[in-house]
């Protein structure tokens, strides 16, 4: 079912990679239940890595990232007067942080 | 999940300091605490979540904290009003406070918010006073007495203008205010030209309806006479392409009336709704007396408002008396800008008319509040009947729109209100006459309707030197 995958970016991302890594927060009931573990969940780049994604929030965030976990969602198929579309499929990042590091997520980036 | 208050700071959760307290004058700082103002914040927010629908949570599922972020500021904006006014009525509750007017308030800044929130108050009260005793009044009451002369002078103007026309039938000339009834036929350098012909009209002399010298010249005609009639359009006349031009009429003079002769009869009773003469004469004598009445009614209840203005001395509430002011300042300046603005400022300067409106403003403050205060103490009430009444006679000014009228008043309750206000102060004036002595003096009319005029002289006077 899955889609042809493109090829990851390797390396460490610069700042505006960053910004494209990172693309919302994703505020559901299951991400707040999750935020209790110090979890933190972001809508990402359906090409970006765990390492990219650790590096993007550390660096925007200030914050220490303890770990990342991923899944590629796939979209929704949608049908509209009886014509099938299909949502873009999209990957959440589940960020866990360091004790003692927190993220307002509701505030956006901090300045720099 | 509910924070329970803690106690104490429920029952005084607003710390109120009294910065001012000066005759009537009151001011008040108030600080409600930033731990109280989170809390209820947060009880409203709660209140609200079962009904909150957001994306990403089931229906009514949204923590409190998304809510906070989401919805705070506008939770806040409304508490904080809410706030405002509970504290003043907190204020006014505690102390017993009655407020003239609306009490001043001043967020002293903008509400940060995890902030203390605090405000300062500005109120004025109401005197307190004691009415003076109104048996002590002496009061005259005019009557109006209007005699016979009076009322057949009015019948004689109705007559007059009643008259009718009929026709002339003796043969004679045609004179000023007659009608004649003519045919004529304007022509411009021998041609006719449009709209200067018509047959059987009928033409007042001396009304000035037709171009000036047309009616002057059919003076003198006898019926069945035709004269050619030359007149100037003038230069400014209507229609562009007759203006300034010669033209010249010919008249046929078919009929001549004239108005019959004023006449107080049972014909003209008869037309004006009544029997016969005796009935319309008392018809008429009702109505006189009745108009009379009022203006006698307008006096006695001004001499009793300068009796009141003088026995009553308590001190006024000065928001209410500026806004008075304010109000008559901003009328009179409109006069000032106005036609009439020598007539309005009677040669007096700024400062003297300043003076002097003040001081009429206090007058009304004063009675205003005394007419209250001596309503509120004998619960004198004004009765949906006496409402009822008073839309009665709003509606009966206005003829085949009755219903319109009723609907607005019920529509609008600030409408009612200003009805309101007259009659209360007509009930209350009425109170107060049943106590005062009053003396009835019968008398003529013309001294009814003189003496006003003569009074509001030396009201001016008096308030212009005192």
């Amino acid at each position: 079912m899955s889609r042809a995958r493109r090829i990851r970016p390797v390396g460490k991302p610069d700042e505006a990679e960053m910004l494209r890594i990172l693309r919302a927060p994703h505020i559901t009931e299951k991400a707040t239940l999750i935020s209790e573990h110090n979890q933190v969940t972001f809508k990402v780049a359906i090409d970006a890595t765990k390492p990219g994604i650790a590096a993007a929030v550390e660096h925007l965030f200030k914050v220490k990232v303890k770990a990342v976990n991923t899944i590629r969602m796939d979209g929704k198929v949608k049908r509209f007067k009886g014509i099938i579309g299909r949502r873009n499929d999209w990957k959440k990042a589940m960020v866990t942080l360091e004790d003692g590091h927190s993220i307002d997520v509701t505030t956006g980036i901090p300045a720099r | 999940m509910y924070a329970t208050f803690p106690e104490g700071l429920e029952e005084q959760p607003m710390q109120v300091t009294e910065t001012l307290n000066d005759g009537l004058k009151r001011s008040y700082d108030c600080v409600i605490a930033a731990t109280i103002v989170s809390e209820k914040v947060d009880a409203k927010l709660t209140g609200l979540a079962p009904t909150v629908n957001l994306p990403g949570f089931r229906p009514g599922k949204a923590p409190l904290k998304i809510l906070r972020q989401r919805f705070g500021q506008s939770v806040m904006g409304e508490l904080l009003d809410e706030m405002l006014r509970d504290g003043i009525q907190k204020i006014m509750d505690d102390r017993g406070l009655r407020a003239a007017g609306q009490p001043q308030m001043d967020m002293a800044e903008e509400y940060k918010p995890g902030g203390d929130f605090s405000f300062s108050l500005k109120i004025d009260l109401l005197p307190d006073f004691e009415p003076a005793d109104f048996s002590t009044i002496e009061i005259e009451k005019l009557e109006p007495d209007v005699p016979d002369s009076e009322v057949n002078e009015a019948l004689d103007r109705m007559a007059e203008g009643q008259r009718e026309q009929v026709e002339v039938t003796e043969a004679r000339p045609a004179a000023n205010d007659d009608v004649v009834v003519i045919d004529f036929e304007g022509s411009i350098d021998g041609e006719l030209f449009p709209g200067g012909a018509a047959e059987d009209y009928e033409l007042t002399l001396g009304s000035g309806q037709f171009i000036p010298g047309f009616e002057e010249q059919l003076v003198g005609l006898s019926v069945g006479d035709e004269k050619t009639v030359t007149v100037n359009f003038p230069d400014d006349y209507g229609a562009d392409h007759l203006a300034g031009k010669e033209a010249s009429f010919k008249v046929n003079l078919k009929t001549l009336k004239t108005l019959a002769p004023a006449e107080v009869n049972d014909a003209l009773a008869e037309r004006m709704g009544a029997e016969n003469v005796d009935e319309l004469r008392t018809k008429m004598r009702e109505t006189m007396e009745q108009q009379y009445g009022e203006v006698g009614r307008n006096r006695i209840k001004r001499d009793l408002f300068d009796k009141l203005d003088e026995l009553h001395t308590f001190p006024l509430p000065e928001n209410l008396v500026a806004q008075e002011f304010e109000g008559i300042w901003s009328e009179l300046q409109k006069q000032l800008e106005g036609e009439n603005a020598e007539e309005a400022r009677e040669g007096k300067t700024d400062e003297e008319l300043r003076e002097e409106y003040q001081k009429v403003a206090s007058r009304r403050v004063r009675l205003g509040l005394l007419l209250s205060e001596v309503g509120r103490r004998n619960s004198i009430e004004v009765s949906s009947e006496d409402l009822q009444a008073a839309i009665a006679r709003q509606t009966a000014q206005f003829p085949g729109q009755e219903e319109f009228v009723q609907k607005y008043y019920l529509e609008n309750p600030e409408a009612l209100s200003q009805l309101h206000a007259p009659l209360l102060e007509d009930k209350v004036v009425d109170y107060i006459l049943e106590l005062a002595k009053v003396n009835v003096r019968k008398v003529p009319p013309a001294e009814l309707l003189a003496d006003p005029d003569a009074e509001n002289a030396e009201a001016g006077a008096e308030s212009s030197g005192g």
